[in-house]
């Protein structure tokens, strides 16, 4: 019976008339669920995988460390993450290919935000390069927020050192922690520092984007993916680059001051977003628009940000064994900046 | 005429000793070996001989003896804390009628609650600094140390401290020379379970905001995918529990040898 | 200075009921000092329970009991128990426990060893004044148990069914010792059994109580002196069948009641 099936399909796979091919299976694509990969939501929406003849079917996860552990572990194909030392020390096993760009911190964009405590602020923490000897609530070790860091002390030339890290494992534990005084400092996104500030819970006092130019999330498929499937792979890359194009469309015109344009296309946007997040919530339009950030044309990957990372966390002691970094990241299937 | 079939014996199981220790090693010999041989994929699961190596460069590095004083501190003052706040409450729920219902009542409910989901209310309650920790240490210790240390009260024979009464022993009397050496078995039985416990809790207590600790070694090693630092540091919480055990097997032959 | 007790007790109109479930109906019995005053009744008359009322472990629903007497000046626990179970603290020495009673008096420690040594030595335990009660025989625990109880020179010794636990060749020994440490001491004792022959070998007074509720429902006198009594003599086996007679149906009828006391 399946047997028959299968020779059906590929029948209709092999005839003219058949349209757009239909993949044996669909590709699973880890991403948090968060406004960061828009574009992907945009491209699903609009049935721009549809229309390459791949079927793609979201995983959400909550936290960016278990998207790569899921990866190895076979439960998705391609994924949407930060490049973490746990990220790093799996793909040097050989397991994950970083194969894409995703969001980018870039100045202009106030997409991650250093707050400072009330207590600490008041006590002179007004500015970036005052953070030595001062507590700093990160996630883990080895976290993007552990790298971000570590970029602001190398462009505020203090020693990462000279900052006590306290690991919370989760943004709320963080948001908590700095509103509470119990750390002096953290780091997050727009859309719950700018609350915080406005509360008078806690300060920003810098963003990031505005000192480390940093890619914040890289595409990246499994080894066996693109041993198996490199086609699909090839056509998910080419509605990714669709979905791009419409999220650029949308979000990242700006007029002669550098404010961005909003206008029908922006709307349409959102609406293709909130089907995957911010469902049903009447901020979402605004919420969304405070986490736009960066994508380069065409979904490029920067080659040499994704080197520049993987040197610091092996710098850092965070990622162990010597790692090629040519051997973690495959240009293939989406341009390079 | 035919004999008579022997049909007893079996069910009574004898501790062989250095059989534990043996069959320790010989899994530990025939992993490394199925290792070496190239039978198991050393990619995600590291041989012995690499856990130990991790082991050596932790020790030498300092920072071995950094994460196990501050783990070993959190462990004792938690665990003592825990397990002091826990015999008080045992007792007074064995004693006093008027404790005992009410105060069984809430244990019963609280006793389940996984402490790990209490975390984040320790955190807010009580910080991110040394208190939360040594809370949720002593929070899980404190629950079995309530329930073991009424059970042994409630073990304690009535005609034990009836014969008490009868030879006028004060309250305080029959306290420390009848129920407390009548519950202590019950009392060490339960060490066993709370030191456990703490070792298990270390990794939620360091969770948060621990800079040093075996616990956040764990933690951190394992989101970085560290797999030989990983088994190095569980290899030590195991050890830690092996030793902590062995010492309650001491002092259990010292303080009952009478069993 | 009181150099010797001699203390009676005398129970006044006593009753007990465990909830609904009446043990005693108004008990008065003088029990005289110096004497041995024997309770026997078919199981549940309640003999137990009075045993701890004279002592004062249980508080009676009605009635009371009172001692009068002088009381030695070393006498550190005038109504001193027996147990049936023996009651030793598993986690003393057979030393411990015996000095436990003068740790409460507040004895010195070496008047505490002494008396110790002393009462050991009279129940013939002086060997095993470190061994732990578990690597005992039950007859030698309760030798433990009446050793405990004569360190601290009683004025009245309540002996709740002492041998009852123990097999019969046990107890056939520890029956001949008990009657000579009793006479040797010159103590008020009041022995509570089931076991007739004991109660013929040792009761000056004897105090047959009836099935639930507890009443006297005779008092059988012996007056022989303890000191020579032996299994067999004439007297004494007239007393047990005496005995016999006055609780046979009661025990018959106990046997066929539910045990729900």
């Amino acid at each position: 019976m399946t047997l028959r099936r299968r020779a059906l399909l590929a029948a209709l796979a092999a005839t003219p008339f058949a349209g757009p091919a239909r993949a044996a299976a669909p590709i699973r694509l880890g991403v948090l669920r968060t406004v960061s990969p828009a574009p992907f939501y945009i491209a699903h929406s609009r049935g721009f995988f549809a229309a390459q003849g791949v079927e793609v079917e979201f995983k959400f996860f909550q936290a960016a460390q278990p998207i790569a552990a899921a990866a190895v572990a076979g439960d998705i194909d391609v994924g949407v993450t930060a490049l973490t030392g746990g990220f790093f020390a799996l793909a040097g096993k050989g397991e994950l290919q970083v194969i894409g760009g995703g969001l980018h911190e870039t100045k202009g964009f106030e997409l991650t935000a250093v707050l400072a405590s009330r207590q600490a602020y008041d006590a002179g923490l007004t500015t970036l390069d005052k953070l030595p000897g001062h507590s700093f609530g990160i996630t883990q070790f080895g976290s993007s927020f552990h790298y971000m860091l570590g970029q602001l002390a190398a462009a505020k030339k203090f020693d990462i050192k000279s900052v006590t890290l306290r690991p919370l494992q989760q943004v709320p534990n963080m948001v908590a922690a700095v509103r509470s005084g119990q750390v002096d400092a953290t780091m997050a996104i727009a859309s719950m520092a700018r609350p915080l500030e406005a509360a008078g819970e806690a300060k920003i006092i810098g963003w990031v984007g505005d000192y480390v130019p940093y890619q914040i999330t890289a595409l990246f498929a499994t080894a066996p993916m693109i041993a198996t499937r490199a086609d699909d792979l090839q056509k998910f890359c080419r509605a990714y680059q669709a979905g791009v194009a419409a999220y650029r469309a949308a979000f990242l015109r700006f007029d002669a001051a550098g404010k961005p344009l909003y206008d029908a296309a922006t709307d349409a946007a959102i609406t293709d977003i909130t089907k995957y997040v911010y469902t049903g919530d009447p901020a979402a339009a605004s919420k969304i628009k405070a986490g736009i950030g960066w994508y380069d044309l065409g979904g490029a990957l920067d080659v040499a940000d994704v080197k520049a990372q993987l040197a610091w966390f092996a710098a850092e002691g965070l990622v162990k064994g010597p790692i090629d970094p040519d051997g973690i990241i495959d240009t293939r299937f989406l341009p390079t900046r | 005429m035919r004999e008579v079939g022997f049909r007893g014996g079996g069910f009574a199981p004898r501790n062989l000793p250095f059989a534990g220790a043996l069959t320790l090693v010989l899994v530990v010999a025939s992993w490394q070996i199925a290792a070496s041989l190239g039978w198991i994929s050393t990619r995600f699961l590291p041989a012995p001989l690499a856990i130990i190596q991790a082991l050596v460069g932790l020790a030498q590095s300092g920072e071995l003896r950094l994460h196990l004083a501050a783990s070993l501190s959190r462990l004792a003052w938690g665990w003592a804390a825990g397990t002091a706040a826990g015999l008080m409450v045992g007792f007074a729920l064995g004693l006093f009628s008027l404790a005992r219902t009410p105060g069984l009542a809430i244990v019963s409910a609280l006793f389940p609650v996984p402490k790990i989901a209490l975390v984040p209310l320790f955190i807010v309650w009580f910080g991110i600094g040394e208190g939360s920790k040594l809370v949720t240490l002593g929070f899980g210790v404190f629950f079995p140390t309530v329930i073991n240390t009424l059970a042994g009260v409630d073990g304690v024979s009535r005609s034990l401290i009836r014969m008490g009464q009868s030879f006028g022993l004060s309250r305080t009397a029959i306290l420390t020379k009848i129920v407390l050496p009548g519950a202590l078995p019950a009392i060490l039985a339960g060490f066993r379970i709370t030191t456990a416990t703490a070792i298990i809790l270390l990794v939620a207590a360091e969770m948060i905001g621990a800079e040093y600790g075996i616990g956040a070694f764990v933690l951190s090693a394992g989101n970085l995918y560290d797999t030989d630092a990983l088994l190095a540091g569980i290899t030590v919480l195991s050890l830690l529990g092996l030793s902590i055990s062995w010492a309650i097997s001491r002092l259990e032959r010292w303080l009952l040898a009478w069993r | 200075m009181t150099a010797k007790s001699a203390v009676a007790l005398s129970v006044e109109a006593v009753s007990h009921s465990y909830r609904d479930l009446r043990a005693l109906d108004d008990i008065t019995l003088a029990i005289p000092a110096g004497e041995v005053t024997v309770l026997v009744g078919p199981s549940g008359c309640g003999k137990s329970t009075l045993l701890g009322i004279l002592g004062g472990l249980i508080a009676p629903s009605q009635g009371r009991v009172l001692m009068e007497g002088p009381i030695a000046d070393d006498c550190l626990n005038p109504l001193t128990y027996v147990f049936q179970d023996f009651a030793l603290l598993p986690w003393r020495d057979v030393g411990g426990n015996v000095a436990l009673g003068l740790e409460a008096a507040g004895l010195s420690r070496d008047a505490r060893a002494a008396r110790v040594a002393e009462v050991l030595a009279l129940t013939g335990l002086g060997a095993f004044a470190t061994a732990w009660p578990k690597q005992l025989s039950g007859g030698m625990r309760q030798r433990v148990g009446i050793a405990r109880a004569l360190a601290v020179h009683p004025a009245v010794l309540l002996m709740d069914e002492p041998l009852s636990a123990l097999d019969a060749q046990t107890r056939a020994l520890l029956l001949e010792e008990f009657s000579a440490l009793i006479t040797a001491s010159g103590v008020t004792t009041v022995y509570v059994t089931h076991t007739l022959s004991e109660a013929a070998l040792l009761g000056q007074q004897i105090v047959v109580l009836s099935r639930r509720p507890g009443r006297i429902r005779d008092i059988v006198r012996i007056n022989r002196p303890l000191a020579g009594r032996r299994v067999g003599d004439s007297d004494l086996v007239a007393v047990e069948a005496r005995l016999w007679g006055l609780i046979r149906d009661d025990a018959a009828d106990a046997a066929r009641e539910f045990a729900d006391a």
